[in-house]
């Protein structure tokens, strides 16, 4: 107790150590600030989009398409229906797909087989979206026309990677004895993955599609070339092109007329909300999962 | 029990894939004949366009009353002319809409595309300045120095001699232009090149030209947009934005020395003006001589580009007939189009006729 | 006593079960996706680089380097617009990096244990934001703020600097770099926060024990640590700045020149296949942006493989070092 009398020379404050703590605390201040500004930032987003995009959102935005020239008024009902449904067939088409080449890679590959794979998928993950939709545009356009259908497809493959990915994170997650002791009871590696790993990875598989549908409504590089000649009205059938919300967002962005401008606010608010909410609700589940698979172990 | 389960599953992993194999393969396989169309063949009671944003908005008025009397609906995608043009080419639309005449290339590329005027309007010159009033006066020349970089003030001499009495501020002036493939590009630039040997060698006339200087912008929406968000912009639009979107106009000189307002009335003395239909069936109306002293310098026509052959002549020639008479044509005047002469109407007629399955 | 009678060589074998059609059908299944994701990715070269052929044909390696962009005398090069692409890429990552390290400092290190999940959720939230959105709220708000406050500011204090020369203008190169550094701190933010957790505990305890204060530590242990993996992470925003157009497209001005000042319009490669491809007047024009697309991919292939390998090699060596 009396040692507090005493100069410890580990707490002894000379000047230089002065200069090195007040340095640290600069630095971890500067750090702080950081955060905070990318904090600042995306709430003045999300605070800007709310601010001018709820006063537009009202029944018309929901039940009217949009209005003839010169008209002032309509909505973006064909906009929202037809992302809706290209982003359903864009998901349809790739969780199957995201889920099986995850299962190939975590259970049937062989090591150098698997890296490969998962390069190919980062490499198709980093390319930029415009090609993507010059790419769908190429080869599906050209021939058959414009349809909500080659935008889907165009929007599956950019979700591929993140829905496989995602998959093979929460295959990977599941504990090692799992598979062994399904193994040592005789079952095949087919079995193990039906009846023991996928079950045990649902979860992350949920997380996966919401994060990928999310992705998948708010893209609209694909849609500039194979879904933007469309009918001003409703259209569900998708060998046509269909109207979407990120394409609605972006023509009327560039619109002189006020109302067209918070048409675009509110479907930015939609989709934003949309995002948002389906970004969160795929991070909650994924946590769960990860709880249930760790009680596993 | 167990085992039909697994078999079960994969059989269901199997569908599912083997529907995402068949979507790709049906996109690969298939030849397109008219694509977006819904069913092929005469009975189809739709017809899809792209194209000309100048036009768009006549068409909008004809979408509505042509379904009533004809029971046909249209579905038009303004995408600006450049892309109806492509549009059509690639068959993706039944009809095309530019107020660009085809180029050459462009004519062998859509094999055997005929050109159709069905509209007249003209492209006019707006700009927004804090303080400058409406109809400012300039010059072909001068526009084309403008857009060139040459002049970069609004207080330039060239500018304020034109303009004895407007006080004309220090503002940068900044060229907003059309960055899609636009006839509105085509009718200005084609202007400009006519009028400036100097805009001709440097940058000449095109759907889509390399202007030197200034600020991009999609549609006409788009150039309508930026011009009223920037002080100092200085763009052009087709007619019919100007006073839906209450835009300056400024007023351009003509081959006459005069002012024209770009009224229904200036653009109809520039369309007597000049008679002659060009081989490929274009009318250009650009700078009309100093014979037509209340021309407006800039009116064009807007063109339907049609294949010759279609699985939907029927339905064409019915719905161009309509809009190039009384009744298409009646609803051009409130949005700045005047009727088309009726040498240009028989014109169309004739061209309509060689419309064939 | 009762003996079985057992003949060992009576005792059956345990016949080889052949498989059954669900585990050699899932197998299958799952092998045909992966061959799909081969056909899929070669499909993409094939078919851009076919759109592109004649083009390349026509002017060769020669449009990087050529600056015209003339539909009317079909001449067509990139250098333009890989300027604007490296210029606007750049100058977000100049923002964006060490703004996003910083983040992944905080978030693994000095944040108080409360505050680091929503803080880290929030990060990744700017990630969700699509970028339509963004560029949205670039051209109606951003741009004119800029414009009005920031780009005089600039222009009257560090206007000397020919980056901040020029007439303020709301579309233009600088409301398109704050706009892909927004887009690029997300990524490297959360990069860098995973790896300064992988850091071991044990080197950085040693160096707060030799007397380091905690900026020191992560000064000499933490960042040599990482630097691979940061040098990784830069690249992967690199790629995504490289390749965004939609946002770009709507802020940046679309125009054919480059200028040295970040203040007046200027186009990337990305935004003006966007702007242009669709109504694109020549079939030179339309191969032309199909180049374009071309060297995006090559960009982002390269950027992305790099990554890759200098994140394998650090996993293997943090593996060994551990």
């Amino acid at each position: 107790m009396s040692t507090h009398e005493e100069r410890n020379p580990l707490t002894v404050v000379s000047p230089r150590s002065r200069r090195r703590r007040l340095q640290g605390r600069l630095m971890e201040l500067l750090a702080s600030l950081a955060a905070l500004i990318a904090i600042v930032v995306l709430l003045v987003v999300i605070f800007s989009v709310a601010k001018r995009g709820l006063p537009a959102v009202n029944a018309d935005l929901f039940t009217q398409v949009a209005a003839p020239f010169g008209v002032e008024g309509g909505g973006i009902k064909n906009a929202i229906i037809g992302t809706l449904i290209m982003t359903a067939m864009a998901t349809a088409m790739a969780v199957p797909v995201g889920v099986l080449l995850a299962i190939f890679d975590t259970e049937f590959a062989s090591p150098q087989v698997s890296v490969a794979i998962r390069m190919t998928l980062n490499v198709l993950a980093g390319v930029p979206t415009i090609v993507i939709g010059i790419f769908i545009f190429g080869l599906v356009v050209v021939s058959n026309g414009q349809s909500a259908f080659a935008a889907s497809i165009a929007l599956a493959i950019i979700i591929l990677p993140v829905i496989a990915r995602a998959t093979e994170e929460v295959l990977l997650l599941v504990p090692s004895t799992l598979r062994e002791g399904s193994m040592a009871l005789g079952a095949t590696r087919a079995r193990t993955v039906v009846s023991v790993i996928l079950p045990s990875a649902f979860g992350g598989i949920v997380t996966a599609t919401i994060v990928g549908v999310a992705r998948a409504a708010g893209e609209t590089a694909p849609i500039l070339f194979t879904s933007s000649i469309f009918a001003n009205a409703v259209v569900t059938d998708p060998s046509q092109p269909m109207a979407s919300m990120p394409f609605a967002i972006f023509t009327n962005s560039e619109s002189p007329s006020q109302h067209d401008q918070q048409v675009a606010w509110a479907a930015a608010l939609l989709l934003m909300a949309f995002v948002l909410i389906g970004s969160i609700a795929g991070r909650l589940l994924s946590l769960r999962t990860r709880r249930q698979i760790e009680q596993m172990r | 029990m167990e085992m039909t389960g697994m078999q079960r599953v994969t059989k269901t992993a199997a569908l599912a894939m083997a529907l995402a194999v068949v979507a790709l393969a049906a996109a690969c396989g298939s030849s397109g004949s008219s694509g977006s169309s819904s069913g092929g063949g005469s009975t189809s009671t739709v017809l899809t366009g792209a194209g000309s944003t100048l036009v768009a908005p006549l068409i909008s008025q004809w979408e509505p009353d042509y379904a009533k009397s004809a029971g046909i609906t249209i579905t038009y995608g303004a995408v600006g002319s450049g892309g109806g043009i492509d549009a059509i080419t690639n068959r993706t639309v039944d009809f095309g809409a530019s107020d660009a005449p085809l180029s050459t290339d462009q004519a062998t590329a859509c094999k055997s595309c005929l050109q159709i005027p069905w509209a007249l309007a003209a492209t006019v010159v707006t700009y927004n300045v804090k303080g400058v009033p409406d109809k400012l006066k300039l010059t072909g020349p001068v526009l084309a120095a403008i857009f060139s970089g040459s002049i970069t003030t609004w207080n330039d001499s060239q500018i304020a001699s034109l303009n004895p009495g407007v006080n004309l501020p220090s503002t940068h002036i900044t060229p907003i232009y059309r960055s899609d493939g636009s006839g509105d590009s085509y009718v200005f630039t084609s202007y400009l090149s006519a009028v400036s040997s100097d805009w001709k060698s440097k940058v000449g006339a095109s759907t889509q030209p390399a202007f030197p200087t200034g600020q991009g912008a999609e549609k006409n929406s788009g150039v309508a947009a930026a011009v009223q968000a920037t002080d100092g912009a200085i763009g052009y639009v087709a007619v019919s934005y100007i006073a839906a979107d209450s835009l300056n106009e400024a007023l351009l000189q003509n081959a006459a020395g005069q002012y024209p307002e770009p009224t229904t009335k200036a653009i109809t003395a520039a369309a007597d003006a000049v008679t002659t239909i060009q081989p490929d069936g274009s009318v250009p109306l650009v700078n009309p001589p100093a014979s037509a002293p209340d021309a407006y310098p800039m009116s064009t026509y807007s063109y339907a580009i049609i294949p010759q052959t279609s699985p939907k002549a029927k339905q064409l020639k019915a719905f161009l007939t309509y809009a190039i008479g009384p009744t298409g044509q009646a609803f051009g005047p409130d949005l700045g189009f005047p009727p088309l002469p009726s040498a240009i109407v028989a014109h169309s007629k004739t061209v309509i006729a060689k419309i064939t399955t | 006593m009762t003996t079985t009678n057992l003949d060992p060589s009576s005792i059956p074998l345990p016949t080889r079960r052949r498989p059954r059609f669900g585990e050699t059908g899932l197998r299958l299944l799952a092998g045909a996706t992966a061959l799909l994701l081969v056909a899929i990715m070669a499909l993409l070269v094939y078919e851009t680089v076919r759109q592109a052929r004649p083009s390349i044909q026509e002017f060769g390696l020669g449009f990087i380097t050529s600056d015209q962009w003339n539909a009317v005398t079909d001449q067509f090069g990139a250098f333009n617009f890989i300027i604007g692409t490296l210029l606007t890429s750049v100058v977000a990552l100049v923002i964006a990096v060490p703004m996003a390290i910083a983040i992944g400092l905080f978030l693994s290190e000095l944040a108080p244990r409360v505050l680091r999940t929503p803080v880290g959720v929030m990060v990744e939230l700017l990630a969700a934001i699509p970028s339509v959105v963004l560029g949205l709220w670039g051209i109606l708000v951003m741009g004119p703020f800029l414009a009005a406050h920031v780009e005089p500011w600039l222009s009257d204090h560090l206007g000397f600097i020919p980056l901040f020369s020029g007439y303020p203008s709301s579309q233009g190169v600088l409301p398109a770099c704050v706009v892909l550094s927004i887009m690029v701190v997300p990524i490297v933010a959360s990069i860098s926060r995973e790896l300064f957790l992988s850091v071991p505990s044990d080197l950085k305890q040693g160096a707060m024990a030799l007397g380091a204060t905690r900026w020191e530590m992560v000064r000499s242990v933490m960042l040599p640590y990482v630097s691979g993996g940061l040098v990784a992470s830069t690249m992967l925003g690199f790629g995504r700045a490289v390749g965004e157009a939609i946002a770009v497209t709507q802020v940046i001005g679309g125009a054919n020149a480059i200028s040295r000042s970040l203040f007046p319009p200027g186009d990337t490669m990305a935004s003006r296949i966007a702007a242009q491809y669709a109504g694109t007047p020549t079939a030179l024009s339309r191969s032309s942006l199909a180049y374009l697309a071309v060297l995006l991919l090559i960009i982002s292939l390269i950027t992305n493989i790099a990554a890759q390998l200098i994140s394998g090699r650090l996993q293997r060596r943090l593996g060994g070092a551990a």
